[in-house]
């Protein structure tokens, strides 16, 4: 039998071979990176939402390009158009629904705020679906385009993993 | 090239409903949009809708208007004709405080739904509409929002 | 509102259930629910429920200024948005009795046109996704983006344009867009060839969609459904030809119409309206005329005489209407919409009884609907 070796040792010996890392961080890095978003396009954002899923932009580079239409198989929900007052009960529904973990974009003008449909007297709309349950990333714009949505998407990786995996472009 | 704008021709064409007994008005369709308009009492609407539905037009759409300062609301049936230019509007208005107007859905059963969406807006009843439930607001909703005294 | 008898085989149990499509759900294309009583597979009563989207545009009429509604008309039906601001521009010009310099109807015509490519080209992918075929969708996107390239370059926004002003344009085009067009009408029809090998060839498509959801010329007159749902049933009506507006009249195009009045009618007379589209933009880059894209003289400070104002324009989807109440004031006394989408899935109720679901799913895909523009 050979003397017992220096743990560190083992571990240099190894390297090369197998990696060590936290279990939260591994978690993490495998939600991030396989988001996959509920089919919940309510108006206008949809559209963009979807050609963000189409051939130009392609959400599949980023593992979330499976749209699930039930709660139960999403971990995102991003809320894209506006939330009527007689549609709340049914977001709210499915935003519990989802198991955890679970995160919500607020997509375009409406879910952050209600939109241009904001007025005074107005009846109908709900202003900003974060009166309904916590929103973990905003993006604005009427409707965003599909690289805002990509940007939000990356802000929520983020948010997960502590780190961004695509550098942020700066014009030169 | 260039070319001057020129002005729109006024259009108002012969009356192609002249033999039917309701009192129709030429109007000029290139400053209004339509081509015949004509005011009815509350209970002719239905035989208005009869005899236009015989001449092979479409309903187009059921628009109310508050006109509050008057105590009235005016309910404007649209018309259309699917082969030829022909847009017709009959309009009826009734009291404020009771707006009543027999339903045109027996003949146009296109109608059910605008007229229940004109009951949501301005609270007009529809006498016998088989179903004058909310269907843009909400089940619950008892309010009229697009009346002009509406507060939310 | 008529009502059959559930369809009975022996022996079996005489109930019906019901079951709740959306508001939530992939087929609905927006918000729309569907409450269906159901027998086994049969549907034996489909009650639309609208009203999960309605973001009082009417009542925004009432709230906004003339020029500040623009931005509400892209957002009626969003996938048509350009004709839906014609629309409501041509309503408020013929009001004020305004003068849209050639140049200026040109262009309106060149993108409106560009916009109904657009929109069924969005119908095509999304109808197909229904059905159960994925790749189409791509396709679609793909041409699409091309189109959204172009309008993007003279408009700044790819999907709720509010290019038209009140008496004429908000600016003028340029020779990339002209360019770009014309490269676009070319790539454009190879790629229909393509789609027709593709889909409308396909034997599976055509036994999903082939004497499927009959609608009558009748049931069509008694509900007022316009545009491809009319055409699809055998009656050329398109506001563009029975009640031209703009320089529509112009231009050498054909209405599509297909007399049997099915889902593959309906899919047939989009598919066909995408050349026809082609060709009137051809036509107009043609015929462009140069000019001034704004009328002259037109006030600051807008306000319509007294009295009621219509305007209707042949949008994807069908008839779109405006009437404007006014009472010589800034703001509209009433603005009505008349939007196709609601009266072509009125007829849903009646149409669909006795089909059988996956049917009558590819029934309410081919009626085309933008829920938004049933609840505005």
């Amino acid at each position: 039998m050979e003397a017992p070796q220096d743990n560190a040792q083992i571990l240099r010996d190894c390297a090369p071979y197998i990696k060590f890392a936290k279990l939260d961080e591994l978690l993490a890095l495998g939600r991030a990176n396989s988001l996959w978003p509920l089919t919940f396009g309510l108006a206008c954002c949809a559209i963009e939402m979807m050609a963000a899923g189409a051939s130009r932009f392609d959400l599949a580079r980023f593992g979330a390009e499976v749209f699930r239409p039930s709660p139960r198989q999403a971990d995102v929900m991003i809320v894209a158009g506006t939330v009527n007052k007689k549609m709340a009960a049914a977001v709210k529904t499915l935003y519990d629904q989802m198991p955890e973990p679970k995160w919500v974009i607020a997509m375009g003008n409406c879910a952050i705020s209600g939109g241009p449909f904001v007025f005074p007297g107005q009846y109908a709309v709900v202003e900003g679906v974060d009166k309904l349950f916590p929103v973990d990333v905003y993006i604005p714009g009427c409707p965003p385009r599909p690289e805002a949505l990509i940007e939000g998407l990356l802000k929520l990786e983020e948010k997960l993993t502590g780190k961004r995996r695509w550098p942020v472009v700066k014009a030169d | 090239m260039e070319s001057a704008p020129t002005a729109v021709a006024s259009q108002v064409l012969p009356n192609p409903l002249a033999h039917l007994p309701i009192p129709f008005q030429a109007v000029d369709y290139a400053a209004k949009g339509y081509h015949l308009d004509a005011t009815v009492n509350p209970d002719q609407v239905v035989a208005m809708a009869a005899q236009l539905d015989k001449e092979g037009l479409a309903l187009d759409t059921i628009t109310g208007v508050d006109w509050m300062a008057q105590g009235q609301m005016e309910v404007i049936y649209d018309y259309f004709h699917p082969a030829k230019a022909l847009r017709v509007v009959v309009r009826t208005r009734i009291p404020r405080d009771n707006p009543e107007v027999p339903t045109i859905q027996s003949v146009f059963p296109g109608a059910n739904w605008h007229e229940r969406e004109t009951h949501d807006f301005f609270g007009i009843r529809f006498l016998g509409h088989p179903n004058l439930t909310p269907f843009l607001l909400p089940e619950d909703a008892t309010y009229h929002p697009l009346r002009k005294d509406f507060t939310s | 509102m008529i009502v059959k008898e559930p369809i009975s085989t022996p022996g079996a149990p005489n109930e019906t259930f019901v079951i709740n499509i959306g508001p939530q759900h992939p087929a609905t294309h927006g918000v729309l629910r569907v409450k269906m009583t159901m027998d086994g597979e049969y549907i034996v009563r489909a009650e639309p429920v609208c009203g999960y989207i309605h973001r009082m545009q009417e009542k925004m009429g009432e709230n906004r200024t003339y020029a500040q509604f623009l931005p509400n008309t892209s957002r009626i039906d969003y996938l048509s948005a350009m004709t839906y601001t014609h629309g409501f521009v041509g309503a408020v010009e013929r009001a004020a009795k305004l003068q849209v310099p050639p140049r200026a109807e040109y262009i309106r015509v060149i993108t409106s046109e560009l916009n109904r490519i657009s929109s069924h080209l969005v119908w095509w992918g999304a109808f197909l996704l229904d059905l159960g075929g994925f790749t189409p969708l791509l396709y679609a996107f793909d041409d699409r983006e091309k189109i959204l390239d172009l309008l993007e370059g003279i408009t700044g926004s790819r999907l709720t344009y509010s290019y038209y002003r009140i008496g004429g344009l908000y600016n003028d085009v340029d020779d990339d867009f002209i360019k770009g067009t014309r490269a676009f009408v070319a790539q454009m029809r190879p790629r229909l060839r393509m789609y027709r090998s593709l889909v409308t060839e396909n034997i599976i498509f055509r036994k999903r969609l082939i004497g499927i959801g009959p609608i009558s010329k009748e049931m069509c007159r008694k509900y007022g459904a316009t545009g491809p749902v009319i055409r699809g049933s055998g009656v050329p009506y398109d506001v563009r030809r029975v009640e031209p507006y703009s320089v529509y009249p112009e231009f050498d195009f054909i209405i599509p119409t297909f007399e049997e009045g099915d889902s593959m009618a309906r899919y047939l007379v989009r598919m066909e309206e995408i050349a026809q589209c082609l060709r009137i933009i051809e036509q107009a880059l043609d015929k462009l005329p140069s000019g001034p894209v704004m009328a002259e003289k037109v006030p600051r400070v807008l306000k319509l005489p007294a009295g009621d104002y219509c305007y209707a324009v042949e949008a994807a989807r069908g008839r779109f209407a405006v009437r404007i109440v006014s009472d010589n004031k800034e703001i509209p006394y009433r603005v009505k919409l008349r939007t196709p989408s609601l009266s072509n899935l009125s007829l849903f109720e009646e149409a669909s009884q006795g089909m059988l679901l996956p049917d009558a799913l590819a029934l309410m895909g081919s009626l085309d609907l933008v829920i938004p523009d049933i609840d505005r």
